[in-house]
């Protein structure tokens, strides 16, 4: 369970988030829409520990994250970022090996390796494994990088506990093949105790995959839900300035003034 | 295929390849030794074999002159490249070396500003005695690495062509000021700075010696500590901090040891541009870069390339000798052309920005 009660966030004068209480049960798969500018990504970074709220608490299965040791929080949840590139040419498998770096001091040892090995075919990267980095494909890049997100989460012996796995626009500038194929890997994630907060701006995709979702708007939430299907129309249209309608599941979009 | 070989493979050649290279070098100029001799030589002077006095001067010259000017060479590569290494990873950019930075310039105005005004008249400098030009030399080098880096990193991220323009800008505030201080230096000083502006060995000798191997070896020893982090930091400081690191604090230590290991050097032998930039580049061609290989790898080429240049120095125009920092940048500048060149072939030129 990851608890945020009445998170503020100001920057330069400019309120961000103003009073954001949410709870994100594990085991789900929980989704964050709203338009640009929101405050969904701030959100994020202060839910997985990487900025301070300007007030408010977030907690981990009631743990206040601030008081995490950041390794230790490093081995409980992970974040997979839009596109990162890199400056120099590691190779698939190096890259997918950092993921293990809060779990061993100077060398990785056998269980790390195997990991990483079972990393790497859990996204189909098998044949990629010696490729540098910087020469794949954005697709190719993003699935190398989940691999390491996974590697960096995977439960082991030791580690049986709760984990939080982050998705901070993950399939964003995505063809549709690896928008649903890395959003399937993330799902898999569900059934080993893991719990999915992801920021998604494709609202169809976004509700296809959600077990709950969560409107952002400025700052604020403007609407939760379990029943991704039961979203009103006229919210979709306020909240993004579209006109929106539903055709069976699936919902077309037009803009406010043709 | 090169690629093929293994980390241990590598460092292990490049251990053998520096070691023939240092032999080569001592071996190398106005007088030349065999190895015999300098075997003889350095075990006369520990104390193992009786010492004869028949070839006391060829001794002499041995230890006092070209030994340490042999090691200095080395060590200074050593620091070249590794600090190569290291900045390259903290500014996370390929090009980057410490002539870029502005850590060389600012060491060497600090350095110039001892020489000039003398210790006697810096009060602050007096009581450092032999240590003042290194400490102003590293005071420098931090200040000018510093403010490029804040300058370009804003939002933890190096934007290139800030920390281009930055470096340009500190190269030339401190270029400025080692030229004034040269402008209003009393004669021999002022020959000592421009000769020293683009490196040099001749002044080598056993304290410069000692001095830069005893920060070499501590800065590398606290470094080698950081290959993991270096690695993760090639993914950003953001995701540096997700994997439980402190990239601020880790950014920060590997300046300031990095620093200290320039100046040391630089206060030695002046501003040698140049090898901290073609050393990672060479090995990255031989190897993906990760950090565990890369820090001993470019420390042990860094040493082997600088002392192979010392021998050119010496024997191209005898008995006179070139300035190593002419030399480093006129075989250096293609070297670097040659594998921009490359990497744009293999469409990796957008690593550059």
């Amino acid at each position: 369970m990851v608890e945020l009660t009445d998170v503020r966030y100001k920057a330069g004068g400019t309120t961000i988030l103003d009073g954001v209480s949410v709870g994100f049960r594990e085991n789900r798969f929980n989704v964050i829409i709203g338009p640009n500018g929101a405050g969904k990504s701030t959100l994020l970074k202060i839910a997985s520990g990487l900025l301070q709220p300007t007030s408010g608490l977030v907690k981990y299965d009631g743990e206040p994250v601030s008081g995490i040791d950041p390794e230790a929080l490093a081995r409980r949840r992970a974040v997979l970022s839009q596109s990162i590139e890199l400056a120099f040419g590691l190779t698939v498998e190096e890259v997918v090996l950092i993921g293990r770096f809060p779990h061993y001091d100077a060398a990785p040892g056998k269980i790390d390796r195997e990991i990483v090995e079972r990393a790497i075919e859990a996204v189909d990267l098998v044949e990629k494994r010696d490729q540098l980095y910087p020469t794949l494909s954005g697709g190719e890049k993003q699935k190398a990088q989940l691999a390491r997100i996974l590697a960096q989460l995977w439960r082991t012996e030791s580690s049986r506990g709760n984990r939080v796995l982050f998705l901070d626009e993950p399939v964003t500038g995505l063809d549709i093949h690896y928008q649903l194929h890395i959003l399937d890997i993330a799902r898999r994630m569900l059934s080993e105790n893991c719990t999915v907060i992801a920021i998604l701006h494709d609202l169809n995709v976004a509700f296809e995959y959600a077990d709950s979702v969560m409107v952002l708007d400025k700052g604020c939430i403007a609407h939760e839900t379990d029943d991704a299907h039961s979203i009103p129309a006229e919210l979709i249209e306020r909240v993004f300035s579209v006109r929106a309608a539903k055709a069976g599941d699936y919902w077309r979009f037009a803009p406010l003034k043709p | 295929m090169l690629r093929r070989l293994s980390v241990r493979q590598i460092h292990l050649a490049l251990f053998l390849i520096l070691i023939l290279v240092l032999f080569i070098s001592a071996g190398v100029g106005a007088y030349s030794y065999t190895p015999a001799q300098m075997i003889r030589y350095i075990g006369q002077s520990l104390g193992w074999i009786a010492p004869t006095d028949a070839d006391a001067l060829q001794r002499n010259v041995f230890l006092s002159l070209r030994l340490p000017r042999v090691l200095l060479s080395a060590i200074t590569g050593a620091v070249l490249g590794i600090s190569g290494s290291l900045m390259q990873g903290l500014f996370r950019n390929p090009i980057v070396e410490p002539g870029l930075a502005g850590t060389s310039a600012g060491a060497a105005l600090g350095a110039a500003l001892v020489f000039v005004l003398g210790g006697a008249s810096l009060s602050i400098a007096a009581p450092l005695g032999a240590l003042a030009v290194p400490v102003f030399a590293f005071a420098g080098g931090f200040a000018a690495t510093m403010i490029v880096y804040r300058v370009s990193s804003a939002f933890g991220k190096v934007n290139v062509f800030t920390l281009l323009l930055a470096g340009i800008a500190i190269n030339a505030v401190c270029g400025a000021g080692t030229g004034f201080l040269s402008y209003i230096a009393r004669d021999p000083q002022a020959r000592n700075i421009t000769f020293w502006n683009l490196g040099t060995f001749t002044g080598a000798s056993w304290p410069a010696v000692a001095l830069s191997s005893f920060c070499l070896i501590i800065g590398f020893l606290i470094v080698r500590r950081f290959a993991k982090s270096l690695d993760a930091l090639m993914l950003g400081e953001d995701e540096a901090a997700l994997l439980g690191m402190n990239p601020r604090r880790l950014i920060l230590i590997l300046l300031i040891v990095n620093t200290v290991m320039v100046a040391a050097v630089t206060a030695a032998v002046g501003v040698i541009a140049f090898v901290g930039l073609v050393v990672p580049h060479m090995l990255r061609m031989l190897r993906s870069p990760s950090y565990a290989f890369l820090l001993p790898a470019s420390g042990l080429l860094g040493a082997a390339i600088l002392a192979a240049i010392d021998v050119i120095a010496r024997v191209l125009i005898p008995p006179a000798e070139l300035p190593i920092g002419i030399i480093t940048a006129i075989i250096g500048a293609p070297v670097f052309l040659a594998v921009l060149l490359r990497d744009q072939k293999r469409g990796l030129a957008g690593i550059y920005g």
